[in-house]
C-alpha cells in the first residue's frame, strides 16, 4: 500500500510500547521514527515530515494535545491518537483540533493498522479521484450524489445524502456529530443532535440488512458515525 | 391600633392620607371621649349636687395624652373644660364663666395633657428598645444553635448570612475564601457582585489589606457596600459583603458600626465553636480526595501501560507473516487478548469505583439510539459471548433516550459480564430493548444460576458477593454496584427477576423515555 515508502513518527514516553509499534509498521512497510516527547517529536516532525503520526497523548513534557495543535498550523500529515477509554470528551477535543483518529489503549495491532490505512486513503475529492466510495454493499458516487446498495438506487432526503457524504468522504474514520452537524444543518443547529439521529436511523433502514445491527453505518458512543471501510 | 401623634409628627401627617384619617380619628375620639365624660356628669347631675366637675375632664385628657398623643390630649382638655363651662358651671348653657377661678382649670389641664404625653412616649420608646432588644438575643440565640448543629461549612454560611438578613434587613452575600487566596461566592452565587466589592473582598483574603472592622466601598449605581472579613482577625472564616444601599456616606458608616457590633458576637461565638478549625477540615477533605483521585489515576495509568504493550506485542507477533497461519499461536494470543480485556476492565471498574465514591457521576446527556448503546456493549464483549448463545432483538422503531450513552453503554456491560460468568457454556444469553409506556427497558436474561433469598435483594449492594458460587466465579462485588450507579445517575431503574436456582435471572435497565424531540423538517 505504501510506494515509495511511507514514514511514521511514533510519539511515546514508553519505550515498550515504542518497540511493538516499529515491529508492527516495519511488517507493514513503514520506515519508522521515533520520538519520546512533545519537544522532540514537533523536532523530528519538522525536519523529516512523516507521511503518518502516531501519538500518545500522556507525555512527560507536556500534553500530547499540545503536539496536535502545533503540528496543524504548518502540516496537513495525518495523525492518529492512542487515547484510553471513558474519556470521550477529550476525543471530540482531539478529532476537532484536527486528529483524524484515535484508537483505545490497550488495543489489538489489527486495529492499529485498520485505521492507519482508512487515514491514509486519498481524500474523496469530487471531479480529481475516483469518485466512487465503497463501503460493504454501499456505493455512493459523489459525483453525481448518488448511492446505491446492491446496485439499487436509493432515494435520499437532502439531509440524509448530506450526512452520507461527510461520512463517504472520510470512509473509515471516524467523523464527530458536531461536524456532521455543522455540514448538513449549518452552524446553528448544533445542539440539535437528535435531528441527526433521526437522519442517521432513515439512513440505516435504506442502507443496512438489518437496521438495528449496522455493519456500514457505525456508531462511535459519544463522539460521532464512522463509515465502515 | 392608632397611632401616636406628636406635634412632629403634624406636618408628616399632612402627607400622608392614611395618617391624616389616624389623625382625625384620634381627634374624633377624644371628643367622644369628653361626650362620654359630660354624659355620665349629667346623670350624675340629678341625683347630687357636682360643684368641682372640672376635675372629673381630667380623665379623658389622660387617656388621651397616653394614649393618643399631645393634640388629641389638648382638643380633650379645651373639649373638657369647654364642657364644663357649657353644661355645669354659671351661667349654664353659656361658655361664660362666673367664677374666675376656674379659668386657672385650663393651664392645669394643658400641663397635664403635655407631661402624661411626654411620660408615655418615653415609655413606648424605652418598650420598643426593650423588645428590639429582645428580638436580638432571640436572634443571636437562635444562630448559636444553627452554629451548634451546623455540620458542613455551607451550613455554617447560611447561618451567619440568614443571621444578619435578619437583624439588618439588607441583602448580604457570603464569600468562601481559601488559604490560596481564592475567593467564591457562595449560596448566592446568582447574585451579581459589582467588580468593585469582588476586588476589595479578594484584597482582604490575599493579605493585601489588614483585616479589620471592614470598608464601605461604593459598588456604583449610587448602592453602597459593606465589606468585611467575618472575624476582625482573620479572613479564614469567610468574608461578607453587605449591599447597604442608596444611603449617605454617614448612614453607611452608622450601620457599619452596627454590623460590627453583631459581628463582634458572631466571631466570639464562631472561635468558641473552633470553627476555623471545622473549615479548615473540610479543605483537607477536598484536598485529600483530590489527592485520591490523583494517585488512582496515576496507578491505573500504571496498570494499563504495561497491558498495552502485552497486547501490541501479543497481536505483532501472531500477526506476523511467519505466524499468520500457525492456528495455536493464534489461540493463545487470544488468550492474552482476553486476560488483558479483563484486566483493563477491573482497572476501569476501579476507577469508576472512584468516581462514584468521591465525587460522583455526571453524566453527559444526549439524545441516544438505545440500539446503539446495546450494540456497543455487545460489540466490546464479542469473544467473551462467543461461548454463549445470544439472541439480541432490538426493534427498529423505539424512541430516543436521553442519557449519557457511554455511562449506559459500561452499565449494560456489567449484567452482560454477570450473565455470562453465572451461566453455563452454550446456554442462552438475550438481551432485548423494548418501548414500555414513558420508558425503555434494556434487559438480559440468562439461564444461569438465578437468585435466591437474601441474594435477590442485596446483589446491589458494593462488594456483595452472593456464597454459593463466589469461590467458583473470580469477580470483585463491584459489578452491579457500579451499573446501578450508571443507570440512576441517567433517571433510570435497575430491577432483578428470577425463578429461582439455576432457573435464570433476568435483569431490567428502565430509563425515561423522554418525548419524542421534534423532527427535523426536511
Amino acid at each position: 500500500m505504501n510506494n515509495p515508502v511511507s514514514t511514521v513518527l511514533i510519539i511515546d514516553d514508553e519505550a515498550h510500547i515504542r518497540e511493538f509499534l516499529r515491529a508492527a509498521f516495519e511488517l507493514e512497510g513503514f520506515a519508522v521514527q521515533e520520538a519520546v516527547n512533545v519537544a522532540s517529536g514537533l523536532r523530528s516532525a519538522t525536519l523529516t515530515p512523516p507521511d503518518l503520526v502516531i501519538l500518545d497523548l500522556g507525555l512527560p513534557d507536556g500534553d500530547g494535545i499540545e503536539v496536535i495543535s502545533q503540528l496543524r498550523r504548518w502540516s496537513s500529515v495525518p495523525i492518529i491518537v492512542l487515547t484510553v477509554r471513558s474519556r470521550e470528551r477529550e476525543k471530540v477535543t482531539l478529532l476537532e483540533l484536527g486528529a483524524d483518529d484515535y484508537v483505545v489503549k490497550p488495543f489489538g495491532i489489527g486495529e492499529l493498522i485498520a485505521r492507519v490505512r482508512a487515514v491514509l486513503r486519498p481524500r474523496q475529492i469530487p471531479g480529481r479521484m475516483d469518485p466512487v466510495v465503497k463501503s460493504g454493499s454501499l456505493e455512493v458516487n459523489l459525483a453525481t450524489r448518488a448511492a446505491t446498495v446492491e446496485s439499487k438506487r436509493l432515494v435520499l432526503g437532502p439531509k440524509e445524502y448530506l450526512v452520507l457524504q461527510i461520512l463517504a468522504q472520510n470512509i473509515g474514520k471516524v467523523v464527530t456529530r458536531q461536524q456532521i452537524m455543522k455540514h448538513a444543518w449549518g452552524t446553528s443547529q448544533l445542539d440539535n443532535t437528535h435531528y441527526l439521529r433521526i437522519v442517521v436511523r432513515k439512513l440505516r433502514k435504506k442502507i443496512e440488512v438489518d437496521s438495528t445491527r449496522p455493519r456500514i453505518l457505525l456508531t462511535e458512543l459519544g463522539v460521532g458515525y464512522r463509515l465502515a471501510s | 391600633m392608632i397611632r401616636s401623634l406628636g406635634i412632629a409628627n403634624i406636618r408628616a401627617a399632612m402627607a400622608s392620607p392614611e395618617l391624616i384619617r389616624d389623625f382625625i380619628i384620634s381627634i374624633l375620639i377624644s371628643l367622644a371621649l369628653v361626650a362620654a365624660v359630660t354624659i355620665g356628669l349629667a346623670v350624675l347631675d340629678r341625683f347630687f349636687t357636682l360643684r368641682h366637675v372640672s376635675i372629673i375632664y381630667l380623665i379623658p385628657v389622660v387617656i388621651a395624652a397616653a394614649k393618643l398623643g399631645v393634640v388629641p390630649a389638648l382638643i380633650a382638655a379645651i373639649g373638657g373644660l369647654g364642657a364644663s363651662a357649657f353644661f355645669f358651671y354659671p351661667p349654664i348653657y353659656s361658655f361664660l364663666v362666673n367664677d374666675p377661678e376656674q379659668l386657672i382649670d385650663l393651664p392645669l389641664f394643658i400641663f397635664v395633657a403635655l407631661v402624661i404625653n411626654q411620660l408615655a412616649t418615653n415609655l413606648r420608646r424605652q418598650a420598643a428598645i426593650a423588645r428590639q432588644h429582645e428580638i436580638e438575643v432571640q436572634g443571636l440565640y437562635e444562630f448559636s444553635r444553627r452554629l451548634a448543629a451546623a455540620h458542613t461549612a455551607s451550613d455554617i454560611q447560611t447561618a451567619i448570612r440568614d443571621h444578619l438578613v435578619a437583624i439588618i434587613g439588607q441583602r448580604t452575600i457570603f464569600f468562601e475564601t481559601s488559604k490560596h487566596g481564592r475567593v467564591g461566592p457562595s449560596l448566592s452565587a446568582q447574585d451579581a457582585v459589582p467588580e468593585s466589592v469582588r476586588r476589595e473582598t479578594e484584597a482582604f483574603v490575599s493579605g493585601g489589606k489588614e483585616i479589620g472592622g471592614g470598608i464601605v466601598v461604593d459598588g456604583g449605581q449610587g448602592h453602597l457596600w459593606l465589606v468585611r472579613p467575618v472575624s476582625e482577625k482573620t479572613a479564614d472564616f469567610g468574608v461578607l459583603a453587605i449591599d447597604l444601599g442608596r444611603q449617605s456616606k454617614e448612614a453607611g458608616e452608622a450601620l457599619r458600626q452596627r454590623v460590627n457590633a453583631i459581628m463582634a458576637d458572631t466571631a466570639a461565638t464562631l472561635e468558641r465553636l473552633d470553627l476555623g478549625q471545622a473549615i479548615n477540615a473540610a479543605r483537607i477533605r477536598s484536598e485529600t480526595e483530590a489527592l485520591r483521585d490523583a494517585l488512582i489515576g496515576s496507578v491505573s495509568h500504571q496498570l494499563r501501560t504495561p497491558l498495552v504493550s502485552i497486547l501490541g506485542a501479543a497481536t505483532v507477533i501472531s500477526q506476523a507473516p511467519a505466524n499468520r497461519d500457525n492456528g495455536r499461536l493464534q489461540s493463545l494470543a487470544n488468550i492474552l487478548g482476553d486476560e488483558v480485556e479483563r484486566l483493563n476492565s477491573d482497572v476501569q471498574d476501579l476507577l469508576d469505583a472512584t468516581v462514584i465514591s468521591s465525587k460522583g457521576v455526571q453524566p453527559n446527556y444526549e439524545w441516544m439510539e438505545a440500539a446503539d448503546i446495546v450494540n456497543a456493549a455487545i460489540e466490546r464483549r464479542q469473544r467473551l459471548l462467543a461461548e454463549h448463545k445470544v439472541v439480541v432483538d432490538l426493534p427498529d422503531d423505539l424512541p430516543l433516550i436521553y442519557v449519557d450513552p457511554i455511562l449506559l453503554a459500561q452499565a449494560l456491560g456489567q449484567v452482560i459480564d454477570n450473565a455470562v460468568k453465572y451461566s453455563p457454556h452454550k446456554s442462552s444469553i438475550d438481551i432485548a430493548a423494548r418501548a414500555n409506556g414513558v420508558s425503555v427497558v434494556l434487559s438480559v436474561k440468562d439461564e444461569g444460576i438465578g437468585l435466591v433469598g437474601e441474594e435477590q435483594t442485596r446483589l446491589w449492594e458494593r462488594f456483595y458477593r452472593g456464597e454459593r458460587h463466589a469461590s467458583k466465579v473470580t469477580g470483585s462485588g463491584l459489578g452491579l454496584w457500579i451499573a446501578q450507579a450508571f443507570v440512576t445517575a441517567n433517571d433510570g431503574e435497575m430491577e432483578a427477576a428470577s425463578a429461582g436456582a439455576d432457573r435464570g435471572t433476568t435483569i431490567f435497565i428502565r430509563l425515561p423515555a423522554s418525548e419524542k424531540p421534534a423532527e427535523d423538517d426536511e
